[in-house]
């Protein structure tokens, strides 16, 4: 060194000490992260666009013939479903109801590896309708809520997420219960009576909890009774959407005026 | 550094197409290394590449991971350690075969670095480690042709 210090050598301690600093501050301060991450994400919405469009091509694609027996089989049942209703309802003289919801399509945009079963960012916000509250669906099922909207962006919080508590119901015994998640990608119906008879494949929806969020959702289906607490229940429940092949979800808009329909 | 920042976003557009399926090889770490070995050694171009690999790599946290920062730090340690190695080896010895070897150990301890990162390890991480590595290897071999054929120009 001849007592003078060599450049590099200082340039590289000050890096070196700047990435720890930064380590440190985006540990300790989680809003902090968020903030930048999506300052970052919003800079690169416009350059990603045409490898996002191009994603979503393949993705569309591959699961076409994946969803499609699936989709025309539930499509099937719910006509069915529909043509029955539609029957009780003109023998009971009562007006036809005139459907209000709609749905945006949103793309995954991030989802980190540490929080891969609590949060997803999507990127589509207040701008395509999104509001906060909003239940995100994939595959006919419900698959997590609006967290956080941004202009061009929002956060789901995913059913997995040990945050994520939702009334629902077992719709064959009508038992109500709380939906939580444990991050490690299972779904709990909490709650429940344990001398009640649960069989597997009983459909579990949502129950009427808001404004943004209607009863009658699907949330999943029974898959098995879980260690009885305080003489309480919990139910595992089975998503029926592809949860950790999340790519794309259907956000679900209340009939509030401006409401978008259309989406994926 | 212009084209490092053009890679920055190649790799950046490439994980946007293969989000869920792999991790993208460390494209911008590559270019890191070569840019730090194909040009002169003064001390405030090697200055230069050490925040530029330490802006980067903090961009592609927040783009991408959780913990911003971590992948800058080991962009400024391979670059730190890369300059300390080539300025140590003799013009001879300065071939494409140590610019691969150097590249390659860069690009595989970034990733070995990254993996332990991660909060939950377990076998999807480390097949998606695998097929990072795998598909660096193309991008590696290109690059040390590329090297190889300016460091025969710059001889002719």
């Amino acid at each position: 060194m001849q007592g003078k210090l060599n450049p590099i050598f200082v340039n590289f301690m000050l890096a070196v000490f700047c990435g720890l600093m930064l380590i440190w501050f985006f540990h300790s301060s989680v809003q902090s992260t968020r903030s930048a991450a999506d300052n970052i994400n919003n800079l690169l919405y416009y350059p990603e666009f045409p490898a996002r469009e191009l994603r979503l091509l393949v993705q569309v694609a591959d699961n076409w013939v994946m969803e499609r027996r699936g989709l025309l089989e539930r499509a099937r049942v719910l006509e069915l479903e529909n043509i029955a209703l539609r029957t009780a309802l003109q023998r009971a003289g009562s007006p036809r109801p005139v459907p209000q919801m709609g749905y945006v399509g949103a793309n995954v945009t991030l989802r980190y590896p540490n929080a891969w079963w609590k949060e997803v960012r999507i990127d589509s916000g207040s701008s395509g309708g999104v509001v906060a509250g909003a239940p995100a669906m994939s595959d006919g099922f419900m698959v997590g809520r609006v967290s956080r909207v941004g202009e061009n962006y929002a956060w789901v919080e995913l059913v997995t997420s040990s945050t994520f508590l939702l009334a629902a119901v077992v719709t064959d015994t009508w038992d109500l219960g709380v939906i939580n998640g444990d991050d490690n990608g299972n779904i709990w119906l909490m709650y429940m009576p344990p001398d009640k008879e649960f069989t597997k494949g009983m459909l579990v929806s949502t129950a009427l909890v808001g404004d943004y969020l209607p009863p009658g959702i699907p949330v999943g289906m029974v898959w098995g009774p879980g260690e009885i607490r305080d003489g309480l229940m919990p139910l595992r429940v089975a998503s029926g959407a592809r949860l950790t092949q999340l790519y794309s979800v259907q956000i679900l808009l209340s009939g509030a005026p401006g409401s978008q329909g259309g989406g994926l | 550094m212009i084209l490092s920042a053009v890679i920055w976003l190649f790799q950046d557009l490439i994980q946007v197409l293969a989000m869920g399926f792999m991790l993208v090889p460390e494209f911008f770490l590559l270019m890191l290394v070569y840019g730090v070995v194909t040009g002169s050694l003064r001390p405030g171009r090697v200055s230069a590449w050490i925040w530029f690999g330490l802006y980067g790599g903090m961009m592609w946290d927040l783009r991408w991971a959780s913990s911003p920062g971590v992948s800058g730090l080991i962009n400024v340690i391979a670059v730190a350690v890369i300059y300390m190695v080539w300025n140590r080896t003799p013009l001879a010895g300065r071939g494409s075969l140590l610019f691969a070897m150097l590249a390659g150990a860069a690009h595989f301890l970034s990733g070995i670095a990254h993996y332990l990162a991660w909060a939950a390890p377990g076998g999807a991480a480390v097949r998606m480690f695998m097929i990072q590595q795998l598909l660096g290897v193309p991008a590696l071999i290109l690059l040390c042709v590329v090297y190889a054929f300016r460091k025969t120009g710059a001889h002719v």
